[in-house]
């Protein structure tokens, strides 16, 4: 090698005329290297592609990539977004029951019902939901096309079907949050599809809500025994719990009630667990109480829930709490049964009080959807308002049986009607219901007063949220809930 | 005078056929012939100085000197006189002398237009110069510290906006070169080190609750020689694709030929501190400021004075305001930090070698514990002579970067500032069994300071092999080949007396990544001077490719707290909530892209009076669709040395006079991902234990490269001899096809994608002034001042984007980057005590539709001023740094200054005292009446302050012993020093420090949350070369 020889020897080196034999040998390497890189130069070096993505052109295309596509809008509704956290958050917050004791005041808003369309958790809900349709609507157009023999008709059914009923579900909770939506419902292929779409009003955003668990209906399995599977996934009877939600939702009680009759009524599958916190407690999940409930498991699909309510101590910011009033509610008779409601709470020292509905550590708590203890007092209600009061009663009655308490002594209308106000506050304490209750029968606007002037009542307005103010930024076609 | 423009376009066919041509221009001399001559020329130290350009006066005759400074012309007439010549020495005329050999010595040209300046691919000696390039003398700031050494440079370079988000050391620094011209790609330079371009773009993914590690503080500043900043497209325009931010060209140092071993060491040992630390309210004051609250507020259940909270224990309260204590959290977390430094390097080199070692080690705590940086450094740069017509080296950066890290930002678990300064002051750090306890959700002071426990350790080598061939002397071939290669593994482990560990069992995270950039460019030079015709060209290609990787996984539910590797973890894999990272499971990170480019430039100089330049690039780069990868990139420039015209080049007053021009267009590519321009589906959206997919990205074919161009007039003057110089730009930018993740209505699915979206302008002004003071041989003094203006602007932006903590920042048509967006407060009704904001709609109620823009972060001039004297062996140089009009969001204050709604949540600010309490009060704080109902709006424009400042950057004072009593006693010569950094900050920011940003992404700059300080720093040290 006559190139170490001379680094080595550091001895001066013989002047070298240009184009002499040992001139050209001591440069051919260099220009064989150049010419080696510039060869390889050709516009294959350009072409990289991604080992951790896959190309959005060739996603549904079999039966697996079928179902591992119904997977994502699960996982999509399962986001801390939805129903993971942020959407649940609104249900609740806003219930009168529950104190901030963080430091976000997006969270504040919710419970002095002063939400401002820059808050960002209604951003947040927003999106997330959208997601969800987003996913929902891939399913649904590309699962029709996909030839492959192990996509079995019941199969393909099951997915078009599942993807139905979340769609569904989805406009279902933009529509009892922000009034009416822009209705969309093919997928997203290019940056300019699905804007500029005006909303739709609440009442033609329910109607898409219905037909497509009408169009889920007939698609789903309707399982003669339930499994704690078919309590995570959509089946028939899921379709049939929301449909009831949503007569209830519209005042359609005929519908309601039978809707929640076909639940109630079917006892092999569905029980009023005793006692009361056999269907979160000592880390059970798809117990018979619940109907629909999402699946975490607090690794690869962890539910974000309990770090907002979970003190310090067990790795939770406790971002808010159950307010004195629940706590008092809760914690003394005749609540305070053993097991029962007043579990849905704890304290650290005796005094610090936090809800514990979501503890498992780390986060795999379901998030319920549907309980039968739901439909009970859906049922309930549907009967109280078409004055069968002895049968709503009777509903009322099985839930607070469960819960350890005695008969409900209301016997008017009136009375049996906020006897089921109350009774759905404390069932569902930590879940996502009063909010929603209290907004669509108006009775906010008793029980809370107007943020901005304790002497008023809670104005009508507030019964919706206001539009995200980043979505008005970006999509003129979208227009502000009036007040706000 | 013949037109240039034909001779240019002739020397261009000419270099396509080099050999033809220099066969007949070179040695082609046709005068009266005698004997050949021989001789040598040598450098001021008397060795041989290679490289020198020897020609016979009036005729065409000419070599040029070999390693060892000899040449030998073959036919000189007898009475002729040579020309000897060469860059930053003065050239000389000698007569042909037949006696024997000649040898010549040079003496060097201290003058600032001989200065060599290094530009792309290439120098230049400053009177040659189109482009505006400034070149930074980084000795007197190497020793502050700051870990890397761009942020050493603030205020020393006009148009180069500077920040330091952060006191701690090692960390990200915002480095601005005229404006910034992007949203969602990079606004950082280009970092070349020795012709490698380095990545600049933290690996960090553990989070340090915004913050970013600086991959340049794995550089060693003692091993740099120099730093060149090219702002316009002239001096930018050949590195084309990467150009448009800047580039930051590094040297390093590097032996000499035939010079003696020369051993330098540096020690010095510092201490830092805060200036000052926040006021905060006591016990006392919080409890009041709750109570008054309380009275002021409804609640489900009525308030009155008799149930107020802070009422005697007797009647259930929390006891007297004037009964709770008040405990100082702050002190526990800063402390007098540490700050050491070593460097050791022999340089040297014989007649066809030249080397230089370095080695160094440094470790700077951080005012904030338990945080600090260390570095360990290694240097070797080789050259060596093949032959005279081959020369091959090396250069060489190896260092390890350890840091022990901190969460100086934002976020709860872990949070060192969040607990330390959001606790509210009257909370016990003690339960009531007497146990350290986390408060108001933070972590216990004491609990984190014993048990913090994440560490980063980034191992990088950045390495450069180059080949240069003569292949005819004026004609040069040169290849080289670059790496920048970064392993970056990082630790977390939270124990179950803290937040992030408690209730998992312990939380230890674990991630290693690997970045890879491997660089080939191969470049042909020539270089030419006919007469009064000075031709150059060169032309390149290029092609890099960079490779990323990383693994991560998370741990949880530990045997108990001595256990911390996930290896002892009950379940691995990763848990969503209590993590302080927000990553969702153990993740493996793969990805790539490429780039191939093109360029070249030339150059014609003639007689040193009319100086042109054109240049092109082309890059291609993977990120983009196939029909948009490549991108077109060329520059003009034109100079016009007024000096050397006839009329001026007797008026000796005049040193220099000179006008600039320059136009062209640069691109940029960084800050987008790999994959930016595909439609993707991601996996990883699970349900049931079961994969599951999803959409992650819409597609956009269109998607390409982002272009700016610039337009620059530059000005340079100088005086008496070059004592007094200014410089004086004018530059105007016009961003087109910027890259932008365009905000999508949440409709579609998505909440972004990656657009062309965005036009941006930057124009401004920058005056720079250097002085001679005094010039004598015992007693020198130099000042610089620079000062600039850069005024930005969006002018095409369809869909305003949001960014930061409730969306402070955001980013509309027709106002500045970095604008902020809130509700505008007028004043406090002394009335009525609420805050009075501008209700933009006219509704009259304060709703989001009345959050408008006020102001932003930029300022409307900022700059530095130097001096740097020396008189006999005493030496002191000063650095100030400024800037004027910019706006900072005083986050911290936000939070403090929540009028006691929220209670024993989060601390309150003694400024919050300065609230209105009754009618005719006159303040700009308003009554207490909650959070976000009316007067204490998030958003509120109360928090946004000016953040103008005048910083005493560095003062350094030294004292070189004398020579006749070191070189004997040591053999060498030794200066001590002492200095300071940052000991004055005239500035009427309540927060600590002006510059301070809770996080490292450009989108969220000028929002100032839990951030310390940059420190109050003493230094001495002691140099010493033998």
């Amino acid at each position: 090698m006559p190139f170490r020889q001379r680094a080595l020897l550091l001895r001066r080196p013989a002047p070298v005329s240009f184009f002499s034999r040992a001139y050209l040998r001591s440069i051919a390497p260099f220009l064989v290297m150049a010419l080696i890189m510039g060869l390889s130069a050709c516009t294959s070096y350009l072409d990289v592609s991604p080992t951790e993505s896959i190309a959005d052109n060739q996603t549904i295309v079999d039966q697996k990539s079928a179902s591992t596509a119904v997977n994502g809008v699960y996982s999509a509704l399962s986001n801390s977004g939805y129903y993971g956290t942020s959407f649940q958050s609104i249900g609740y917050l806003g219930s009168g029951d529950i104190q901030w004791t963080g430091t976000q005041s997006q969270v504040q808003e919710f419970i002095t019902h002063n939400v401002r369309a820059d808050n960002a958790t209604i951003s947040t809900v927003w999106s997330s939901i959208y997601v969800t349709i987003n996913r929902a609507n891939h399913v649904l157009a590309k699962v029709p096309g996909v030839a492959d023999p192990l996509l079995t008709q019941a199969r393909r059914d099951q997915y078009l079907g599942e993807a139905y009923f979340l769609r569904a579900l989805a406009y279902f909770d933009l529509a009892r949050t922000f009034g009416g939506v822009p209705l969309i419902t093919q997928p997203t292929l290019k940056a300019t599809d699905n804007q500029g779409i005006a909303r739709a009003t609440q009442a033609e955003t329910y109607a898409q809500v219905l037909r497509d668990l009408d169009a889920a209906e007939p698609l789903l399995p309707n399982p003669a025994t339930v499994q704690p599977t078919d309590r995570y996934r959509a089946t028939r009877k899921t379709v049939w719990a929301l449909k009831a939600r949503l007569y209830l939702y519209q005042g359609n009680w005929a519908q309601a009630e039978s809707y929640a009759t076909r639940l109630v009524a079917d006892n092999a599958n569905y029980q009023l667990l005793a006692p009361f916190n056999s269907f979160f407690a000592n880390n059970v999940r798809g117990t018979a109480e619940s109907v629909f409930e999402i699946f975490y498991n607090g690794t690869t699909e962890p539910n974000t829930h309990r770090g907002n309510w979970q003190p310090t101590s067990n790795g939770g910011t406790r971002q808010w709490a159950p307010n004195a009033g629940l706590v008092s509610v809760l914690t003394t008779a005749p609540n305070n049964t053993p097991n029962g409601r007043s579990t849905l709470i704890a304290a650290v020292g005796g005094t610090t009080w936090y809800g514990n509905l979501y503890y498992r550590n780390p986060g795999s708590d379901p998030s319920y959807v549907f309980r039968i203890a739901e439909l009970y007092l859906i049922r309930a209600e549907a009967r109280a308002q078409q004055n069968n009061l002895a049968g709503a009663l009777a509903d009322l009655n099985a839930v607070r049986t469960r819960a350890g308490l005695a008969n409900s002594p209301a016997t008017t209308q009136p009375d049996i009607l906020l006897a089921i106000e109350n009774e759905r506050r404390l069932e569902f304490a930590l879940e996502p219901h009063r909010w929603f209750d209290l907004a669509r029968t108006g009775r906010a606007t008793a029980v809370f007063k107007d943020p901005l002037n304790n002497a008023a009542p809670l104005p009508a307005f507030r019964l919706l949220l206001p539009v995200p103010i980043s979505q008005l930024q970006v999509d003129a076609a979208l227009k502000q809930n009036p007040g706000y | 005078m013949k037109s240039p423009v034909p001779i240019l376009l002739l020397t261009l066919g000419l270099a396509a056929t080099t050999q033809a041509a220099f066969g007949v221009v070179l040695p082609g001399a046709h005068a009266v012939a005698d004997a050949p001559l021989a001789g040598k020329v040598l450098d001021e130290n008397g060795a041989g100085l290679p490289g020198v350009t020897v020609r016979v006066k009036g005729g065409t005759t000419g070599t040029v000197t070999d390693n060892q400074g000899a040449f030998s012309l073959p036919d000189v007439p007898t009475s002729a006189t040579l020309l000897i010549s060469y860059v930053g020495y003065k050239a000389q005329e000698v007569r042909a002398d037949r006696t024997g050999s000649i040898t010549v010595r040079l003496v060097p040209d201290r003058g600032e237009l001989n200065e060599v300046v290094v530009v792309g691919y290439g120098t230049q000696q400053r009177r040659n110069l189109i482009g505006s390039v400034v070149k930074v003398d980084p000795t007197d700031t190497k020793e502050l510290p700051v870990g890397s050494f761009d942020a050493q440079l603030q205020g020393k370079v006009s148009g180069v906006q500077i920040s330091s988000n952060t006191g701690v050391p090692g960390s990200a620094v915002n480095v601005r070169v005229r404006g910034a011209t992007t949203i969602n790609g990079s606004n950082t330079p280009l970092y070349v080190v020795d012709g490698v371009f380095i990545n600049n773009n933290s690996l960090q993914t553990i989070s340090t609750g915004g913050k970013a590690t600086s991959p340049i503080a794995d550089l060693n500043p003692s091993d740099i020689e120099s730093v060149e900043v090219l702002k316009d497209a002239d001096a930018t325009a050949l590195y084309g694709s990467r150009g448009a931010n800047g580039v930051i060209i590094v040297t390093t140092r590097r032996g000499n030929f035939n010079q003696k071993p020369k051993i330098s060491l540096n020690v010095s040992q510092g201490w830092a501190k805060a200036a000052e630390l926040w006021e905060l309210a006591t016990g006392p004051e919080h409890a009041t400021l709750v109570n008054e609250n309380w009275l002021n507020t409804t609640g489900p259940t009525p308030r009155t004075f008799e149930n107020r909270p802070y009422r005697p224990v007797s009647e259930g309260g929390r006891g007297l305001p004037e009964q709770q204590p008040t405990f100082d959290r702050l002190s526990q977390v800063f402390r007098t930090a540490r700050l050491q430094n070593y460097d050791v390097s022999v340089a040297g080199g014989n007649s066809a070698s030249r080397y230089y070692i370095g080695g160094g080690f440094t470790k700077q705590e951080s005012i904030l514990q338990p945080i600090d940086f260390q570095r360990a450094s290694f240097k070797v740069n080789l050259d060596q002579q093949l032959s005279d017509k081959v020369q091959i080296g090396v250069s060489n950066s190896f260092s390890r970067t350890y840091r022990n890290e901190g969460r100086a930002g934002d976020g709860p678990a872990g949070g060192l500032l969040q607990a330390a300064l959001h606790t509210p002051t009257l909370l016990s750090p003690y339960d009531a069994n007497g146990q350290l306890v986390g408060r108001a959700s933070f972590d216990n002071v004491e609990l984190l300071l014993k048990n913090y426990d994440v560490n980063s350790t980034s191992l990088r080598y950045i390495g450069n092999l180059y080949g240069d061939i003569q292949l005819l002397p004026t004609l040069k071939f040169r290849t080289s080949f670059g790496v920048d290669y970064n392993s970056y593994d990082e630790k977390e482990y939270w124990n179950t007396l803290l937040i992030a560990g408690a209730g998992v069992g312990g939380l230890a995270t674990s991630s290693a990544s690997q970045y890879a950039s491997l660089l080939n460019e191969n470049t042909l030079t020539y270089r030419q001077q006919f007469g009064r015709h000075t031709v150059g060209v060169i032309v390149g290609n290029g092609l890099q490719g960079d490779t990323f990787y990383r693994t991560y996984a998370q741990g949880t539910g530990f045997p108990n707290n001595s256990f911390k590797e996930i290896s002892a973890a009950s379940v691995t894999s990763s848990i969503g909530n209590a993590g302080t990272t927000g990553n969702a499971s153990s993740i493996g990170n793969r990805s790539a892209y490429r780039l191939a480019s093109f360029f070249g430039r030339a150059d014609y100089n003639f007689d040193g009076r009319y100086l042109f330049n054109v240049s092109f690039r082309t890059d291609g780069s993977s990120r983009f669709g196939r029909a948009n990868q490549w991108g077109y990139f060329p520059s003009v420039g034109a100079a016009w040395r007024l000096k050397e015209e006839g009329f001026l080049r007797d008026v000796t007053v005049l040193s220099e006079l000179k006008l600039r021009a320059s136009y062209g267009v640069t691109g940029n590519q960084n800050g987008i991902g790999n994959f930016a321009a595909r439609g993707l589906w991601n996996g990883g959206a699970n349900y049931q234990d079961n994969a599951g997919i999803a959409p992650q990205q819409l597609a956009n074919d269109n998607l390409k490269w982002e272009q700016t161009s610039q337009a620059n007039v530059g000005l340079d003057l100088a005086f008496f001899d070059n004592r007094l110089g200014v410089e004086f730009n004018a530059y105007s930018k016009y961003t087109k096809n910027g890259l932008i993740q365009l905000t999508q209505p949440a409709t579609t699915g998505f909440s972004s994608y990656w657009a062309n979206g965005v036009e941006i302008s930057n124009k401004g002004l920058e005056f720079a002034l250097n002085t001679v003071n005094i010039r004598r041989p015992d007693f020198s003094w130099n000042s610089g001042f620079n000062v600039a203006t850069n005024v930005n602007n969006i002018e095409k932006l369809n869909t305003p984007a949001q960014f930061g903590s409730r969306n402070l920042i955001l980013q509309q048509q027709g106002h500045p980057l970095y604008s902020f967006w809130l509700y505008k407060q007028l004043y406090v009704d002394p009335q009525t005590g609420n805050a009075v904001y501008d209700d933009v709609d006219k509704d009259g109620k304060i709703t989001a539709a009345d959050r408008q823009i006020v102001d932003s972060i930029w300022p409307k001039f900022f700059g530095g001023l130097t001096n740097t004297i020396t008189y006999k062996g005493f030496d002191a140089s000063v650095l100030i740094a400024f800037q004027y009009g910019n706006k900072v969001y005083n986050h911290n204050r936000f939070f403090g200054e929540g009028g006691g709604a929220r209670d024993e949540a989060r601390v309150i600010f003694a400024s919050n005292l300065a609230r209105w309490q009754k009618p005719g009060d006159v303040t700009d704080v308003p009554r207490p009446d909650g959070i976000n109902v009316n007067n204490y709006l998030d958003g509120g424009s109360r928090w946004l302050e000016d953040g103008s400042f005048v910083r005493l950057r560095n003062v350094s004072l030294g004292y070189t012993l004398p020579e006749t009593l070191t070189r004997r006693v040591l053999g060498g010569t030794v200066r001590v020093y002492a200095q300071g950094s940052n000991l004055v900050l005239l500035t009427k920011y309540t927060g600590l420090d002006p510059e301070s940003a809770a996080s490292s992404d450009a989108n969220q700059q000028g929002i100032d949350l839990g951030t310390p300080p940059q420190p109050r720093s003493f230094q001495v040290g002691v140099n010493a070369t033998f």
